[in-house]
């Protein structure tokens, strides 16, 4: 499968910048999240690829053909709708049935193609129905049938589940995965939902609300090693504290005003690290361990006390208040029935972590 | 389709142009030459504002133009309080659900059909035609818009508001009075707009039920036609010409606010 | 909530009901039943009779009302391939200048009637405008015959009740769901097929709204014909006025009205039919 590549494509709407400068290479066959917040400019890049808009400058790629200025209808490449947009007038048969119609394909050959692709969407029962008749989750499922019956290079997806409830999301993520497998189509999976995004995604690009790229990289890349703050703080929560780096070439450490001072790991050095400068230390909830009690054996601890709790069942969500004013979020997984602590309001508590599983950025 | 392509936006252009040019270029002639000297439509000669001061003093028209406004805001009126007393009903539980049918007749029906057999209909219970068998007609006109256009809106209406004002302690007469008839106020002007238009230029109505005593703007407009080419008809022209369009702002301000 | 209907709010409904029965459908039953009858020169009610009908179930007459179907059709068709394109470019293209293009459609259609036909007279009469520039320039040395004709008579028509196809066309583009479009051409559809199988099918209320809100009105047409086409053309309303306002000819226009009524009825159904027909999608339905 051939990759796309976006050399330094640029959009403006109505006089606004949406999409400055993007340059980014989307690998072939693989399934890719392209992750942001609401009107990022995400979609609007997913357009630029379909073609449904134009960019003002830059070139795209599909392969080694030049498709920048190629019409929507002639290239490669569907789109799976955020509403879907089944044809009402049409009944599911037709709507699947569409583009293949549209190539004058012999009707027996239509028919066998159609039927087959029914049954693996297990959409067998409702082939005669119109739109209107289905549930949220069939509809997706023609949506989807539609789009990639006549195998395009690539299929994009803007936003597909938001209309879903959580339940039915989780079971058609899982089903996309598995159709992506498949097919071994290249799936670009747009979306402002990160747990989607690190569900799907082989590869994922996370967008800021300038239409900039910050960060490309595996779901576990990007999560365990966020390259900005703002990747830190968008994908899942975080911790973020201020200080100065201090004896950078000896035992590292970050001094954060009123606080104290923390050890932090530096294996790979970076241009910005420099003695004195500011630096800013990412550590996300679940990697802060609370206790009432002090632990031994931890490079890092600090005292606090317990301002809320919030039970999720699956874990419990601690919000400390430290002496600096400050506060910090802690994850702790529910793993046991009678944990062995009880902790609750108003406690005075220990949080501690390793320095290996705090995060360096640039200010 | 983002096509960026220059033919078809060439051409969608001329086509635009040519369609309102085709819709405006005789208005716009018979605007530029009421200014003009001349009698009849040749080169311009001279500005003058002769045909205006005609126009003006023009006794006969101003009548007819005052009949036009009489039957129309009569007709108007009707209609509305005919409607609202419809809706009114219907908001008190009173089922209207078939006999609303009945009011589309007036899209089904030309009006030739309509004036031809009020004609009939006024001659034969031997009322005496004049503006009064005018009003009646206009007034039938105006019901088959008012009450389609409004029992629409009132069914789209939201079922929580007037849910809201009753659960707050309200009668079913306060909440059609403080809740339904405001809501429904914008439908209301836009209908109300619309009929009297209809009955202010109505021709066909005026034609076969005003008898020889009436005489209404469309009828006095007629018979100038029927003498001839005239300037002072031109004159008339651009000032109803602006007329309306005062109207059609005025019918655009309403719009904007709130949805049909 | 069950809410009873007491009798001062059906005091205040009824006489919406009234008025209509009374002064529509009383006129029009009216009318049906004096196609029937023979009146006595006092005017009263002699006896019941199809001779009126049978006057007109004759070539000439039935011409009359075939050419007035011609013209509504053909009036309609026109107005609909002059309409349905400009709907789309005001409702797809044209958002930002909307308000303008439609404040310009609207404001012919709001004066008044007359005016306009007044303003086509002007323009193409013998000593109209047209004539006036022309003879001025050289072009030609005797008037061009524009007005008492056929032609005449479509362009004022065509004039007229454009703006009636345009606004529910509009209505009904303006809430187009345009993804679909775009949907289609994501999926290899080019801009005809993207036509025919998708805007086509789904404006078919607008569409039929449009033709009915033209056809039905042309058909009865009768100023028009009347001060754009002389004496020469014939058509129903033109004949009906004819008899209707002539002496003791009452119930003859009444015969003619209701016989033409019949036709304009069974057409309307049949262009509803067709129209029906030719938007629907061809489906495989098993």
């Amino acid at each position: 499968m051939r990759n796309i590549k976006l050399k330094n494509l640029k959009k403006s709407i109505r006089g606004q910048a949406i999409l400055p400068n993007v340059d980014l290479m989307i690998p072939g066959g693989k399934f890719f999240a392209l992750l942001g917040p609401s009107g990022c400019g995400k979609t609007t890049l997913l357009r630029l690829i379909a073609g449904l808009e134009t960019a003002d400058s830059g070139m795209i790629y599909l392969g080694d053909d030049d498709i920048t200025r190629k019409p929507i209808n002639e290239r490669p490449i569907n789109i799976v709708f955020q509403n879907y947009a089944l044809f009402p007038h049409l009944n599911v048969f037709e709507n699947i049935a569409y583009s293949l119609r549209l190539k004058k394909i012999p009707k027996e050959v239509i028919i066998q193609k159609v039927f087959k692709i029914l049954e693996a969407f297990h959409l067998e029962a409702h082939i005669y129905k119109l739109p209107s008749q289905l549930s949220g989750g069939q509809q997706q499922r023609v949506a989807l049938a539609r789009a990639i019956i006549d195998e395009p290079d690539v299929l994009l997806l803007d936003e597909p589940l938001a209309a879903l409830d959580f339940k039915l999301r989780e079971k058609m993520l899982l089903e996309l995965i598995d159709w992506q497998d498949k097919l071994e189509t290249t799936f670009i999976y747009v979306t402002h939902d990160q747990f989607e995004a690190l569900t799907v995604a082989d590869q994922m690009a996370i967008m800021n609300h300038h239409g900039e790229i910050e960060q490309i990289g595996t779901p576990k890349e990007i999560y365990e090693f966020p390259h900005t703050s703002f990747v830190a703080r968008f994908v899942g929560s975080t911790n973020i504290w201020h200080g100065k780096l201090r004896e950078l070439d000896t035992e590292p450490e970050i001094e954060v005003p009123d606080l104290g001072n923390f050890k932090v790991y530096t294996p790979k050095k970076k241009e910005w690290m420099k003695e004195g400068h500011d630096i800013v230390m990412s550590i996300r909830p679940e990697k802060i361990f609370i206790s009432k009690s002090e632990a031994q054996n931890f490079s890092n601890q600090i005292k606090g006390v317990v301002q809320s709790i919030v039970y999720y069942g699956r874990s419990t969500q601690y919000n400390v208040l430290l002496e600096n004013k400050e506060k910090v979020q802690v994850f702790e997984q529910n793993e046991e029935h009678f944990p062995h602590e009880d902790i609750d309001y108003d406690d005075e508590v220990y949080l501690y972590w390793q320095k290996e599983n705090a995060v360096l950025l640039e200010k | 389709m983002d096509r960026k392509n220059s033919l078809g936006k060439i051409s969608s252009l001329v086509f635009v142009s040519c369609t309102y040019l085709f819709l405006y270029v005789p208005i716009i002639v018979l605007l530029v030459f009421s200014f003009n000297v001349d009698r009849f439509p040749a080169p311009w000669t001279q500005f003058t504002l002769k045909w205006y001061h005609e126009l003006f003093q023009d006794i006969y028209l101003w009548q007819a133009f005052g009949n036009s406004l009489i039957i129309a805001s009569s007709a108007t009126l009707i209609s509305l309080a005919a409607g609202v007393g419809l809706i009114f009903y219907a908001a008190q539980g009173g089922k209207i659900g078939k006999t609303l049918g009945m009011f589309y007749g007036n899209l089904i029906v030309p009006e030739t059909v309509l004036a031809v057999s009020l004609l009939s209909f006024f001659t034969m219970i031997k009322v005496p035609l004049g503006l009064i068998t005018l009003i009646l007609a206009h007034s039938v006109l105006g019901l088959g818009f008012v009450v389609p256009i409004v029992y629409a809106r009132y069914r789209e209406l939201d079922p929580t508001l007037t849910e809201a004002s009753l659960d707050l302690g309200a009668s079913t007469l306060q909440t059609f009075f403080k809740v339904t008839l405001p809501l429904l106020r914008p439908t209301l002007t836009m209908s109300a707009l619309l009929v009297f238009i209809l009955s202010f230029d109505d021709f066909i109505l005026s034609y076969f039920c005003a008898g020889s005593t009436a005489q209404t703007l469309s009828l006095y407009i007629l018979s100038m036609i029927r003498t001839g080419v005239s300037p002072v008809v031109n004159a008339l022209s651009s000032v109803l010409l602006f007329l309306s369009s005062l109207l059609v702002l005025f019918f655009f301000s309403l719009k904007t606010r709130i949805r049909f | 909530m069950k809410k009873q209907a007491s009798a001062l709010p059906f005091a205040i409904g009824i006489p919406a009901l009234i008025w209509q029965v009374l002064f529509f459908y009383v006129p029009l039953v009216l009318i049906i039943i004096s196609s029937f009858v023979k009146l006595s020169s006092a005017g009263k009610i002699e006896s019941f009779t199809f001779e009126h009908i049978q006057l007109f179930l004759n070539a000439t007459y039935l011409k009359v009302i075939a050419s007035s179907l011609l013209l509504a059709l053909s009036n309609a068709i026109l107005c609909f391939c002059i309409a349905f394109p400009l709907a789309y470019l005001i409702a797809f293209r044209g958002r930002l200048h909307r308000n303008l293009f439609l404040f310009l459609l609207i404001v012919p259609f709001w004066t008044n009637f007359l005016l306009h036909v007044y303003a086509w007279f002007y323009v193409l009469e013998n000593q109209g405008f047209i004539n006036n520039i022309l003879m001025k320039l050289g072009m030609i040395h005797a008037p061009l015959q524009m007005l008492n004709s056929t032609g005449a008579i479509m362009v004022m028509m065509v004039y007229y009740y454009l703006p009636f196809m345009v606004l529910p066309l509009y209505t009904s583009l303006e809430r187009f769901n345009y993804t679909l479009l775009e949907a289609s051409y994501d999926l290899g559809g080019s801009f005809f097929a993207t036509f025919r199988r998708i805007l086509l099918p789904l404006s078919g209320r607008g569409i039929k709204a449009g033709f009915f809100l033209v056809f039905i009105p042309s058909f009865g047409e009768f100023a028009i014909p009347e001060l754009m086409g002389g004496d020469k053309k014939m058509f129903v309303g033109t004949v009906v006025s004819q008899y209707i306002l002539g002496e003791g000819t009452g119930s003859l226009g009444a015969a003619f009205t209701l016989i033409s009524g019949v036709f304009l009825i069974l057409s309307t159904i049949a262009l509803y039919i067709v129209l029906t027909k030719l938007l629907q999608p061809r489906m495989y339905r098993g």
